[in-house]
């Protein structure tokens, strides 16, 4: 069974039509249980009401989700997410449905629905919700490890892996997403994070989806007070991926870091669309990413923090730098500062630019042939985000991948 | 031997270089001196394969090969090597990182074995003793933060880790205090050998004191408009440029 969209509303696509194939059926299934059915009639609603986001939305300028979609014919399934590693606090979230998931879809409201009206691909998530995990870390309890979870997309699908972590008072954790994958498929992914009063989540992610695929990140995390949250994504995978974060500081001095690097060529589209709400005072946030561009490849960031009357004494920093190694290949960026306080630190910045051809020759005039020399400007350019990884075990999965990526590319 | 016939350059348009010829012997330390703009550098970016300065004629072999056919990096394994007069800054690599891919690369191109860690930091250091030259400058990024006569003695570091066989020195006393300049003086001079030449470019007599020229030439609106002894520098120093300037206007 197949549904047809109708992209109907004032975000509509060139082409009204976008053919879902098993879409329906998810949303017409009566053997899941009443809560699943439930969000995903809400979803479903919201998905025909609204469409999904084409480029005339905003936030969406520079993704385009539809023109994909009519390219490749993908049918609505779920995937095997595996997970390994420090396991012991981790409730999984089969068949069953586990109850804690329960309570939380139905009593969330998706990020940010009201205020940036950009979240039609979580709705989407909900019309199909059916694969994935709560992770539930009890107060001061921490893993001594990384918990490892690996998504694989499986080609001909469009999926929607869904992780809620959730972190009790003090509780520390950390956590490796790794996400790969064969020929065409769409993962429309969801996280959910909640971090109490004192606690510490580290959370990275190895986005090396197949070259031909779609991956869209849905993001919102809230922090209490005290709390610190740490995100690094190396992003050197898909054809069109989208790390869609929104943060909601809640509580006096909690803090957020939102890092990566984005390694584009061919004509990939990389897009870091992140919005950090202050909404209590004292707290610090962090947003800086470093991309590298090659070929015809499109970078994007788009790094918004919104600092509420209440928020005194925020200090906000976002900065996003790109280096270009082709003529072809492009940097949109877009940071921006909404600021209703008055006793803030607030710095944005962006650059782009090219390899240094002093330092190239330089170089060269000393006997390293072009290529290692790039690889060492590529080097020195990313290089000052390594530092931000806290964990060890990721800063080695990252600079391996950097290194092979050099390798491969001229 | 390095021999350059009939040379003529080019930046964007404009003619710098105009029928250069010069030959230097295996073992041989050349000086040139000119005045400002005359084109010194100029020949110093096109013998080592800077793009930008195009080569319109003539030709330049090492050993008797052409070396302006060469890649930069090509070059630099063939034996070529440029102390540059302003030394690029390359913030986050690190010299030591810097120095051991270009040492390693050189060995590479050049069919010898390539250093281990252990080898190479023993070159490393030995060699920055010799130029008095801190270790801890090899932790930070290339000639960041570097002081103008930390520069120049961090070229000579390089020439002396990459062995050439021909080494163009553009202005590297310049800069320098006295006892810099005896050092890097001395840091060149342990350098010379029977099969390693030198093209020394200075304005200043007092360089060519510590490391004694074979010949001395004058490069004056992109020719060597004169060739002489020792003796021709200190000419100079005296004199000035007047004269060739004056062939100029005639
Ligand atoms: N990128 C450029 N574009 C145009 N002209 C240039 C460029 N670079 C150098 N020139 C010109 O070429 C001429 C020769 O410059 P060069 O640097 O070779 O002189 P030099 O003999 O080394 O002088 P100095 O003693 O001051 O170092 C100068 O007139 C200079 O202005
Ligand atoms: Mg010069």
């Amino acid at each position: 069974m197949s549904a047809v969209i109708k992209l109907s509303n004032r975000y509509k696509a060139e082409t009204s039509e976008l053919v879902l194939s098993g879409w329906d059926a998810y949303v017409a299934e009566t053997t899941a249980p009443d809560w699943v059915q439930a969000l995903r009639k809400r979803g479903a609603e919201k998905v025909r009401m609204m469409g999904l986001p084409t480029p005339k939305l905003e936030r969406f300028k520079y993704f385009n989700v539809p023109a994909y979609l009519k390219k490749n014919a993908l049918e609505f399934g779920a995937v095997n997410i595996e997970l390994s590693g420090n396991t012991e606090y981790v409730s999984e979230l089969g068949a069953s449905y586990a109850h804690a998931f329960v309570q939380n879809m139905l009593e969330a409201t998706p990020a940010g629905e009201e205020k940036y009206g950009d979240t039609m691909l979580w709705d989407l998530a909900n019309s199909v919700v059916a694969n994935g995990h709560v992770i539930d870390i009890p107060e001061r309890s921490k893993n001594e490890k990384p918990l490892k979870i690996k998504i694989k997309g499986e080609a001909g699908k469009a999926f929607s892996t869904r992780q809620i972590i959730r972190l009790g008072d003090n509780a520390e954790f950390s956590v490796i997403e790794s996400h790969t994958g064969e020929g065409a498929y769409w993962n429309n992914a969801v996280t959910q994070i909640k971090i109490g009063k004192g606690a510490r989540l580290r959370h990275y992610r190895l986005q090396e989806n197949s070259d031909e695929s779609l991956y869209t990140q849905n993001m919102h995390i809230q922090i209490e007070e005290g709390g610190s949250y740490e995100a690094f994504t190396l992003a050197n995978g898909a054809k069109s991926s989208r790390n869609q974060v929104h943060v909601e500081l809640l509580g006096e001095n909690a803090e957020v870091f939102i890092n990566g690097i984005n390694l584009l060529d061919g004509k990939q589209v990389g897009d870091a669309t992140i919005t950090v709400e202050h909404k209590a005072p004292n707290c610090l946030s962090k947003q800086n990413y470093r991309s590298v561009i090659a070929d015809q490849a499109v970078g994007v960031f788009q790094g918004k923090a919104h600092v509420h009357q209440i928020a005194q004494k925020t200090d906000g920093y976002q900065f996003a730098k790109a280096l270009l190694l082709s003529p072809q290949a492009t940097m949109n960026t877009k940071p921006e500062l909404e600021i209703y306080a008055d006793d803030v630190k607030c710095s944005h910045g962006a650059t782009t630019g090219q390899l240094d051809d002093e330092a190239m020759f330089y170089m060269r005039s000393r006997g390293i042939p072009e290529k290692k020399a790039k690889a060492l400007l590529i080097e020195a350019f990313i290089g000052e985000l390594f530092e931000e990884i806290t964990c060890e075990t990721m800063r080695e999965e990252v600079s391996k991948r950097v290194s092979e990526w050099l390798e491969n590319h001229e | 031997m390095i021999e350059i016939k009939n040379l003529s350059a080019e930046i964007d348009g404009k003619e710098i270089l105009k029928g250069l010829d010069l030959s230097i012997g295996e073992g041989e330390v050349h000086a040139i001196m000119g005045p400002n703009g005359a084109g010194k550098s100029t020949l110093s970016y096109a013998l080592s394969g800077r793009d930008g300065y195009e080569v319109t004629g003539g030709n330049a072999s090492l050993d008797g090969e052409n070396i302006l056919e060469l890649e930069p990096d090509e070059r630099a394994a063939a034996g070529v090597f440029l102390a540059f007069q302003y030394p690029v800054e390359i913030p986050g690599v690190q010299m030591t990182t810097f120095l051991k891919t270009a040492v390693n690369s050189v060995r590479k191109a050049r069919g010898e074995d390539e250093l281990d860690a252990l080898g190479f930091l023993k070159l490393m250091k030995s060699t920055c003793k010799k130029l008095n030259i801190s270790e801890e400058m090899m932790k930070r990024a290339v000639n960041v933060g570097f002081s103008g006569g930390e520069k120049k003695r961090n070229e000579v570091l390089q020439m002396a880790m990459l062995e050439p066989k021909f080494a163009v020195l553009d202005e590297t006393d310049s800069g320098l205090d006295i006892d810099a300049l005896k050092i890097v003086a001395d840091g060149v001079n342990a350098l010379r050998a029977q099969n390693r030449s030198f093209l020394v470019i200075t304005h200043y007599q007092r360089l060519l004191d510590y490391i004694k020229p074979d010949h001395v030439h004058v490069l004056a609106d992109g020719k060597i408009v004169k060739s002489g002894g020792p003796e021709l520098a200190l000419e100079l120093e005296e004199k000035g440029y007047a004269e060739f300037s004056k062939e100029e206007a005639a």
